[in-house]
């Protein structure tokens, strides 16, 4: 071949190629969450004004700066809580092992306020790693934030004077402007939340 | 004679195994430590019954722990609800499975500095199994 012709020919390979990587890049819809539902919309947090784990005063610009990833549940309840409690910390775990940034923080809101004192809930969140929130106060504010959130919430009596409480078992993830941006329905999967929140989190926020 | 006799062997070897089989079995304890400042916690096992007959756990007990239930957390329309199970019944030759999310043994009011626990399972008043385990973190 002429070294004219092998030219014309080696610019019309990278013609093809690149016309070939463009039209991938353009056809390819970008990575969706496979279990996550991401709302179209975002909405306010409802106003409350409920505690922290320390027992200091917090309103619902306490979701704001940070992604959450929030759960309602309570600390007297052995089964699910601290089930889902761990897969979430197991999921901060692996998404800061994979260098994932930012990550989101934790956050515990009580549905049993009458046990959940402040010092019950630093316990109970300290316990599943640094930088967790804990949300609890007047059983009034936590229905104002719960049903803001479209969270269930219902104390059932067991035997005499003990109860449990039924409770919406989801994961809420809120976005930086303190918004509900995104849940996760139950049963959760650690791998669920690796998956998927690298995605949410760098949607248009 | 040579022949026979590994078959013999291995008759009795079945049958000495079988008849050292206990009648409910434990497997995959997995107890674990309060969270600290709760006074419960929970615990998953796998109970198997190998006798031809059903097995019917009624209660729990432990010197470790105030009280043991049996409890069984169900997930309906996306609210987690727990319930007490009452009686238990293994059938013949089948595991029952407590796993995290479903069937659990709720532990209450833990003696303080418990490392390890005694679980009694009884069906009316006698112990059919005795489970000694580590408390898991």
């Amino acid at each position: 071949m002429k070294p004219r012709n092998a030219f014309i020919a080696l610019v019309a390979l990278i013609a093809i190629a690149m016309g070939t990587w463009t039209s991938y890049r353009l056809m390819t819809p970008p990575p969706a969450p496979q279990t996550a539902t991401v709302f179209p919309a975002a909405t306010a947090l409802p106003e409350f004004s409920l505690l922290d784990q320390y027992g200091n005063p917090v309103g619902r610009e306490v979701f704001e700066g940070q992604w959450d990833l929030v759960f309602f549940g309570y600390t007297h309840c052995p089964d699910i809580c601290p089930l889902t409690m761990q897969t979430l910390a197991s999921a901060r775990r692996r998404l800061a092992e994979s260098g994932q940034d930012p990550l989101p923080r934790i956050v515990f809101v009580s549905v049993d306020p009458e046990r959940d004192t402040p010092d019950l809930m630093r316990q109970y969140v300290d316990y599943f790693g640094d930088g967790n929130l804990g949300i609890t106060g007047e059983p009034d504010e936590i229905r104002k934030l719960a049903g803001g959130l479209g969270i269930y919430y219902e104390k059932t009596a067991v035997v005499d004077d003990t109860y449990t409480v039924d409770h919406s078992a989801i994961v809420i993830v809120v976005n930086p402007r303190g918004e509900f941006h995104a849940l996760f329905g139950a049963p959760h999967e650690v791998a669920n939340f690796v998956h998927d929140l690298p995605i949410i989190m760098v949607q248009k926020q | 004679m040579s022949r026979e006799f590994p078959a013999l062997a291995l008759v009795v070897l079945l049958a000495s195994c079988s008849a050292e089989k206990a009648p409910l079995v434990a497997s995959d304890v997995d107890i674990r430590k309060p969270v600290p400042g709760m006074n419960m916690s929970a615990g998953y096992l796998a109970l198997t019954n190998n006798t031809s007959r059903p097995v019917v756990i009624t209660h729990v007990d432990s010197t470790q722990f105030g009280s043991v239930e049996l409890h069984e957390s169900v997930l309906e329309d996306g609210v987690s609800r727990m319930r007490p199970l009452g009686e238990l019944t293994i059938p013949p030759r089948q595991t029952v499975r407590f796993e995290p999310g479903g069937k659990h043994l709720m532990l209450m009011r833990p003696a303080i500095g418990a490392d390890t626990v005694t679980l009694d399972f009884y069906s009316g008043d006698t112990v059919v199994l005795t489970v000694n385990a580590s408390l898991q973190d």
